[in-house]
């Protein structure tokens, strides 16, 4: 082995733990079975999340490409590994809670969820598209099974089987689209494919934008952006709450992850003064301002009447990746700070607030309003805790969801153009009151039809105080956080 | 007929099967009931891809990365499939059908 690989397998660390510890899993479940049904594998993955944490604190700290330019490692890249390994750790910890994962199959959850995490943090990596295909596809195969996680539940099949239909057409489209942008450009590395392209001076061709749309559709499927945000409300229906709370954050910010990345370094070239701009020919701002409005009006619109609390927050969640996608039409700094703030905002408040509605599922084996009523008087914990993460989600002042809101809108302003954009928001913003505040009404100013006495486990209750806190420290004090955000993309690779 | 050969040993000759592939397995999907049909519409797809993949990596790069590709897709074509078929098998035993509009509880 030459020194280089050895310096290549260094950087690649935190994978390598988490596949480490992966396989680890594998031989004690053959060993012993009684692990299959207890927490140690939650406790395993875990500790294999703080471990990918650390390493990725250590390894790498300046930015580079390596295994022949396949990855690189930059902040971006250690950016979304902590974003990750947090979002896999809290996951497993929601999923050992609920009695949606049956007990039997605890360690066949820990493994898929490693395998997932693992996937996710390739797409973050990913600078080439052969790279990028396989880390889609880890994550994505593995979600079909993980959504399909009860086994004889119907609904739960229904939302695996239509995950893999439109995932796997969507993901046909996207490869075909690699293999026409391959043919063009030449290369399946994303900076020979921007020097193509600047050379290439606009004369592209029909092709470019056919292999752009094909893309588009495979990316944007991920991030459940329109037009393929279709099958978020049923798959975060159907699959099991803890896995509907993995899957509306993990995987929709590592599909952020590999649409960022390939914006910024195919499609657009950075500027001097620290800002991106797109390739001469290449003029996707508009685009990406209809897309991001389209998104989140149709969202909005399609969660307002909704009963069932499950398929709100699903329609809530793409209503969200289109106000993040408005941070990537001024292509300026602090607007894709603002996307990765944002981005942080949202894993917690969301991690938070579908877990609420995994405890209130495994409480009345329903996720309808009703099923919350007057469950703010019975536990005070949870209700609080839920209108923190409702009160972030709307936007509204002093939670963090509101910064983040305000710094991608205010990175709009500042550049001059797409008013109408910003307008756009605001009404979608109040247009969303609605239907969230309809959960906080069910939840506090009705009152249940008998008197109950519920208590809140400390499990859950711990969990839900440390998303919380977060969510409210983030709306007043957030200078370090956006700091280490611009810090991120300083380094882009 | 020399017209032809020309054309099937051309790298437009390999473009055409791999475009002619791609459209009939978007039919495929888009007209099947049947969920294995779906299934082998998605695997058209992905051959599309890899035929693509190959016929450029010989004509346009001359370099063996496009190659390599075609061989992972075959490989996540192989792992899509095996989770599919599970996937659709489970379906089965529940609802005793394999047809797609079945999967309809679900509506908005």
């Amino acid at each position: 082995m030459t020194a280089e690989t050895l310096h290549n397998i260094k950087l690649l660390a935190p994978e390598v733990c988490l596949t480490f510890f992966l396989c680890f899993l594998f031989v004690v479940d053959g060993l012993f079975p009684k692990t299959r049904t207890n927490k140690f594998s939650m406790i395993t993955t875990v500790v294999a999340c703080i471990a990918g944490i650390l390493l990725t604190c250590k390894v790498g700290k300046t930015p580079e490409a390596y295994f022949g330019g396949l990855v690189v490692n930059d902040g971006f890249t250690k950016f979304f590994r902590y974003f990750f390994f947090f979002t896999a750790a809290v996951s497993s910890y929601v999923a050992f809670g609920s009695k949606e994962i049956e007990t039997r199959s605890r360690m066949e959850f820990s493994l898929l969820l490693l395998c997932t995490t693992i996937g996710m943090s390739i797409m973050a990596a990913a600078s080439n598209l052969l790279v990028l295909y396989m880390g889609i596809e880890m994550v994505s195969i593995i979600s079909f099974v993980m959504a399909g996680f009860k086994r004889d539940n119907l609904k739960s099949n229904e939302a695996s089987f239509k995950y893999l239909v439109f995932g796997g057409v969507a993901s046909g489209f996207m490869i075909y689209g690699f293999s026409l942008m391959y043919g063009l450009t030449g290369s399946l590395n994303y900076p020979q494919m921007a020097a193509y392209l600047t050379a290439a001076q606009g004369n592209f061709g029909l092709v470019f934008w056919l292999a752009l749309v094909l893309i588009y559709g495979g990316l944007a499927y991920k991030i459940s952006a329109f037009p393929m945000h279709f099958w978020a409300p049923d798959v975060y229906e159907g699959a099991p709450t803890p896995i509907a709370t993995f899957f509306s954050v993990g995987p929709k910010a590592a599909g952020f992850a590999a649409l960022l990345r390939m914006l910024l370094t195919v499609f657009a070239v950075k500027t001097a003064e620290g800002n991106w701009q797109m390739i001469n020919g290449i003029s996707l701002t508009h685009v990406i301002a209809v897309i991001s409005a389209l998104t989140m009006v149709v969202g909005n619109l399609s969660a307002i009447g909704q009963t069932n609390v499950k398929r709100i927050l699903a329609y809530s969640s793409i209503a969200h990746v289109g106000y993040m996608l408005m941070g990537l039409v001024t292509l300026d700094r602090s607007g894709l700070t603002a996307i990765l703030f944002y981005l942080i905002a949202y894993c917690a408040m969301n991690l938070g607030a579908f877990w609420v509605v995994g405890v209130v599922a495994n409480l009345r084996g329903r996720e309808d309003l009703d099923a919350f009523r007057g469950l703010g008087w019975s536990m005070p914990v949870l209700g609080i805790c839920m209108g923190i993460f409702i009160f972030s989600l709307t936007g509204i002042p002093m939670f963090s969801g509101f910064i983040g809101k305000f710094l991608i809108f205010g990175s709009i302003i500042k550049s001059g153009g797409y008013l109408w954009l910003v307008l756009l928001g605001v009404m979608n913003s109040v247009v969303s009151l609605y239907y969230y505040i309809k959960i906080l009404k069910s939840m506090w100013l009705d009152r249940p039809e008998s008197p109950e006495s519920l208590k809140l486990s400390t499990y859950h209750a711990v969990g839900l105080v440390g998303l919380a806190i977060p969510t409210v420290v983030l709306g007043l004090y957030f200078t370090p956080i956006l700091e280490f955000a611009e810090r991120t993309l300083s380094n882009l690779l | 007929m020399n017209h032809l050969m020309q054309f099937s040993s051309s790298l437009q000759g390999y473009l055409a099967v791999g475009a002619m592939l791609f459209s009939l397995g978007i039919f495929c999907v888009l007209t099947r009931k049947n969920a294995i049909g779906i299934l082998l519409g998605i695997e058209l797809i992905l051959n599309a891809a890899a035929i693509n993949f190959v016929a450029f990596s010989k004509f346009r790069t001359g370099l063996i990365d496009g190659q390599i590709v075609a061989l992972f897709i075959m490989l996540i074509a192989a792992a899509e499939a095996a989770v599919a078929l599970a996937v659709i098998l489970r379906f089965y035993r529940l609802k005793q059908t394999i047809d797609a509009d079945e999967a309809s509880i679900m509506r908005n």
